[in-house]
């Protein structure tokens, strides 16, 4: 019977437990304090964020702002698939860029099968982690993060920050004011696995190819710095 | 899962004999932590993040039964159907249950250790159920009909050769060459897309709970426990008590441990936290979501003298670092968790009477509990174990006789230090002409592999005294 095997477990728990009240629960997890984070490669948030990026192994370029960026994504494109086609969720920030200015050709909506490249517009740059954050729902299907050879992330620099404390305050702001959603995903790096003699192969099921692109007033200036810095 | 635990010395022995192992093995048993090292290294203020990380686990473990409460609600609220297991037996039949009343045939299974514990593949696989697992590893030793050697990278003990071998056997795709290490993982992405977009249910392990939003945390490489997370219409999560943390950031905190600890990575790439099942207005996501969470004497733990060992993050450090690991391999543990921290696990979820022989695989060098991003005193914990085994009377009564013969002795010091100076004379003088023993009474183990130097003639106590007096003289 479920019940029984849940109250078992609870009381066995309790067993084993302090049966302090809440509220010096709660102050005494307070008084714990911050974790340290990881040292930043840079000075500055941008030029670490992508010094990360490109040492998890993904490619990464910049725009001062949104036109520029989507030549950014019609140059990928054209390097890898010399066509102009993705897929993109919902997400009105993407909706609104002048994909028309490059002859770019999104299709908005889910990854299907034979799609090879995705787009999204992600939440949050974390420069700790060297990753991106995205939300699963209408504006992020789960499977456009996933599933296609190639995946392109837009950020703007506005949405960097420093260390993962940093970007839960963020989300957490965000779940108050949205609601939670199905998925928090942070993403940092080409899909991969050492599973066979220890050898790193890229691209194991989900993409071989990430690429971030930084849209900011420094981004290009960062990007330099990054490249001299990871020397990639 | 089946535990052959109990002739750990019969499996060593077997698995010292396969020299192309024992070498890719004496190889990872020096890469891995040379990984570890650097990344540990890079992160600057380890040691204090080491330390947060203990102590936020510790008010975890010490108000677990607040912070279990306080996941459930969360958990409910987010949508999803809560199930609790005493044993593997509750855990097998409760995913069973769903999965029959989705009429479900094929599940898609990212790596967990907990499913391992309890059987679940086997368990599945009997109902009917076409079952595979998606980790890489996970997935070439489920082909190949064999248990996971390391709990990180499972498969880590075959040849690049031997999965050619097996792709090739097992994998009914035509006249092929499967020459670089790219072309098989290439092969098991195609084989394994196809199962993920047919399966009905995916089944994930979590690395933590998260208790003030009912989040569970997943972490990847691959990616494949994603795709079992979002692509089935139904996901189960099975997970234990111990993975809960109070907030989302205590998850992320503890991730900085263990990225470094199990690959020397700065970051995995996908860290994940999953709330539930798909909301209003989603294009994906499953529609049901289950998290099953497994007790299996844990909560016993909770309350005993070996409650540290469940801060253990399954980083596989401890494994990577032991002497006894790299040399004898994870299978000759016989069970589901090997090296240090399964040298403690084993006999504490099964019994010490089907495990004793594992808190014996130690030679006490302390490297595990140097690395242990948990700071969990695991020689500690393996001499407490091998204190109740020889109270519970499971080792051999010759050695146990030894044992007390030789506390006996230690407790007297006088008595000890002129038998130790006459047996360290005696030896001394026989061994004058050849310098060494090719054989002795009694330790004809030791010497069958090396032979004794002879002694000088004086104890290194004798030999310290003397100088300390000659010191003072002068």
């Amino acid at each position: 019977m479920p019940v029984s095997d849940r109250a078992a477990l609870f009381a066995r728990v309790r067993h084993g437990c302090r049966g302090a009240p809440a509220a010096d629960i709660e102050a005494q997890l307070r008084g714990l304090g911050r974790a340290p984070a990881a040292a930043l490669p840079a000075a500055d948030v941008a030029t670490s964020f992508l010094v990360n990026v490109l040492k998890n192994q993904g490619s990464a370029n910049a725009a001062e702002h949104r036109s520029g960026a989507v030549s950014a994504v019609s140059a990928y494109l054209y390097a890898h698939y010399r066509s102009q086609r993705l897929v993109a969720g919902n997400d009105p920030r993407l909706a609104a860029m002048p994909w028309r200015d490059a002859g770019v050709l999104p299709r908005f909506g889910a990854v299907a099968p034979g799609e090879s490249v995705t787009l999204s517009f992600a939440r949050l740059g974390v420069a700790e982690m060297g990753a991106v954050v995205i939300y699963t729902g209408r504006s992020n299907p789960a499977a456009n993060n996933l599933l296609p050879e190639r995946h392109i992330v837009l950020l703007d620099s506005s949405d960097l920050v420093s260390d993962m404390e940093s970007a839960w305050e963020r989300i957490n702001a965000d779940m108050e004011k949205l609601g939670r959603p199905r998925g928090v995903n942070f993403i940092a790096g080409p899909s991969s696995t050492a599973d066979i003699e220890g050898q790193l192969v890229y691209g194991a099921h989900g993409p071989r190819g990430w690429h971030v692109i930084l849209i900011g007033d420094n981004a290009t200036d960062a990007l330099q710095q990054a490249r001299a810095i990871a020397g990639r | 899962m089946e535990q052959h635990s109990q002739t750990f010395l019969d499996n060593a022995h077997r698995a010292l004999q396969d020299a192309d192992r024992a070498r890719r093995r004496d190889l990872l048993g020096r890469l891995v932590p040379a990984a570890r090292t650097a990344a540990v290294e890079a992160f600057d203020h380890f040691e204090a993040l080491r330390r947060h990380v203990r102590r936020v686990r510790q008010h975890a473990l010490d108000n677990l039964d607040h912070y279990l409460t306080q996941f459930e609600r969360e958990a409910l609220h987010n949508g999803n159907h809560l199930h609790y297991a005493t044993d593997d037996a509750a855990l097998n039949s409760i995913v069973l249950d769903i999965c029959q009343q989705h009429s479900a045939r094929r599940i898609a299974k990212g790596k967990s250790m907990v499913t391992e514990e309890t059987g679940l593949n086997s368990y599945l696989q009997r109902a009917g159920l076409d079952v595979m697992e998606t980790d890489l590893g996970e997935y070439i030793i489920q082909q190949a009909g064999e248990t996971p050697s390391h709990i990180v990278g499972p498969a880590l003990h075959k040849s690049a050769a031997e999965i050619r071998e097996l792709f090739l056997q097992k994998h009914d795709l035509g006249a092929r060459e499967l020459v670089a290490t790219s072309d098989l993982v290439g092969e098991a992405r195609q084989v394994l897309r196809e199962h993920f977009l047919a399966a009905e249910v995916g089944i994930i392990g979590a690395n933590a709970l998260v208790a003030e939003n009912g989040y569970c945390m997943l972490v990847t490489n691959e990616g494949n426990g994603d795709l079992c997370a979002n692509l089935p219409s139904v996901l189960i999560v099975c997970t234990t008590v111990d993975r809960i943390l109070p907030r989302a950031e205590d998850a992320t905190a503890m991730l900085r441990l263990l990225v470094r600890s199990a690959t020397g990575q700065a970051q995995t790439c996908y860290t994940s936290f999953y709330s539930g099942p798909r909301r209003e207005a989603d294009l994906d996501g499953p529609l049901e979501t289950h998290i099953v969470l497994l007790d299996n004497k844990r909560s016993d733990l909770l309350a005993s003298d070996y409650r540290e060992m469940l801060q253990c993050i399954r980083c596989g450090a401890c494994l990577n670092h032991c002497p006894i690991y790299t040399s004898v391999g994870g299978h000759a543990y016989g069970w589901v968790y090997p090296g240090p921290m399964g040298s403690v696990l084993t006999p504490l979820l099964t019994s010490l009477e089907s495990s004793n022989a594992l808190p014996n695989a130690c030679t006490a060098c302390g490297r595990c509990a140097q690395v242990c991003p948990a700071d969990i005193p695991l020689p500690d914990l393996l001499r407490d174990l091998r204190h109740e085994e020889v109270q519970a009377r499971l080792s051999p009564a010759r050695w146990r006789r030894g044992m007390q013969v030789h506390a006996w002795l230690a407790g007297r010091p006088r008595l000890y230090h002129f038998l130790s100076g006459l047996g360290v004379a005696a030896l001394a003088l026989l061994g004058r002409r050849t310098g060494s023993f090719r054989r002795l009474p009694m330790a004809g183990g030791w010497t069958s592999q090396r032979d004794l130097p002879a002694p000088q003639g004086r104890t290194f106590m004798r030999q310290y005294r003397r100088r300390q007096r000659q010191r003072d003289a002068r």
